[in-house]
């Protein structure tokens, strides 16, 4: 066993004095015993050191909290629906005045092409609807009014109980830009 | 051992209680002090706040005209009581099987390159549990760069102690390692 055996490791920090290291250093040169102890020294010391990184670093990693990623989706998932669903505005209802089934209001103008061929009968002459002025204009179809079918054909022309959809577009000045009929 | 051996590596002579310096000090060591607190086990949160109340600490020792001799020592040794005050069992920590935390080390390995250096890890926490407290806490402060007698003023034992047990606990983990 060689006598600066125990000297090694010190030797490899630099914790020797000068006269010690240069017997040790010359000693190193010439064992190979030495030299292959010294080898594992330093290794185990290199392991050393980066397994004090990979702790550090895998603690380091921990520190993000376990409620980011969920906090992430959860904004990924708003994100995406605010982008698939664009919002659209809520609108007041419309103002419009009480209409009843016996008083629709049927303009003269004929039915657009989309509407149903059969002849309307108006069966009483009615003042047309004064449509109170509103402050705010809506942009599209504002109402949608069921009619009995006895209030357009003559009785017995049509099964009881069947009724026909009046759709009312409103223009921007408020007067009926267009009505369409269906069943 | 050289008592005379080292320089301590701060400009101990322009440290005045001034911020700058402190400041300065702050980037030099706070990795190597985060480091070694994670080590002995406090978590990373832990590790930071011990940094913080370290520097806190030796901004008021240099204000009140405190020695001003290897500071790198000085933090060292109170971020470690620090951490004892903290921590009474944390060396237990260190050596914990790192298993499910190895994946980032090597990326860009070839996993044969992986199980081995697993394997390599998996052998030496196993070694640093066996290890003293003492000789875990010696090596942790020899990892960080401290020499023997800055080591032996952190942990309040002699620099011939600091050796022996270096010595001790390097061989404990060649040993147990195969190397």
């Amino acid at each position: 066993m060689c006598d600066v055996q125990e000297k090694l490791i010190a030797w490899l920090d630099h914790e020797l004095p000068t006269d010690e290291s240069a017997e040790v250093q010359r000693h190193i040169e010439g064992c190979k015993q030495c030299r292959t102890r010294l080898a594992g020294y330093e290794k185990v010391s290199e392991t050393f050191d980066v397994y004090c990184d990979v702790v550090v670093a895998a603690k380091t990693r921990r520190r993000v909290p376990r409620w980011v990623p969920v906090l992430a989706g959860a904004v990924a998932a708003v994100a995406v629906m605010f982008l698939t669903f664009p919002r659209t505005r809520i609108e007041p209802p419309p103002i419009l005045p009480t209409i009843t089934a016996a008083s629709v209001p049927v303009p003269a103008q004929p039915a657009p092409e989309t509407a149903p061929r059969k002849t309307i009968h108006r069966r009483h002459a009615v003042a047309p609807v004064q449509v109170r002025a509103v402050k705010w204009q809506p942009r599209e179809t504002a109402v949608q009014i069921a009619i009995p079918a006895e209030a357009i054909f003559p009785p017995g022309a049509m099964p009881k109980g069947m009724n026909f959809i009046a759709e009312l577009s409103i223009a921007p000045d408020g007067s009926v830009k267009q009505v369409r009929l269906w069943q | 051992m050289r008592d005379d051996s080292v320089p301590l590596a701060l400009p101990l002579l322009r440290l005045a209680a001034g911020t700058s310096e402190v400041t300065t000090l702050y980037r030099e060591l706070r990795k190597p002090l985060l480091r070694y607190l994670v080590c002995l086990g406090l978590t990373s949160d832990e590790a930071q706040d011990v940094v913080q109340d370290a520097f806190l600490s030796l901004q008021r020792h240099l204000a009140s005209n405190g020695t001003q001799e290897n500071i790198r020592g000085w933090l060292f040794r109170v971020a470690h009581n620090q951490a004892r005050n903290r921590q009474t069992s944390y060396h237990r920590r260190f050596g914990e099987p790192l298993d499910g935390e190895m994946d980032f080390l090597a990326d860009d390995a070839t996993p044969e390159q992986r199980v081995l250096e697993k394997e390599k890890f998996r052998h030496l926490a196993a070694a640093i549990r066996l290890l003293t407290e003492s000789e875990r806490e010696c090596l942790l402060l020899r990892a960080g760069g401290l020499r023997y007698r800055e080591i032996g003023e952190v942990l309040g034992i002699a620099t011939s102690t600091v050796a022996d047990t270096v010595e001790r606990g390097i061989k404990k983990l060649a040993e147990k390692c195969n190397v």
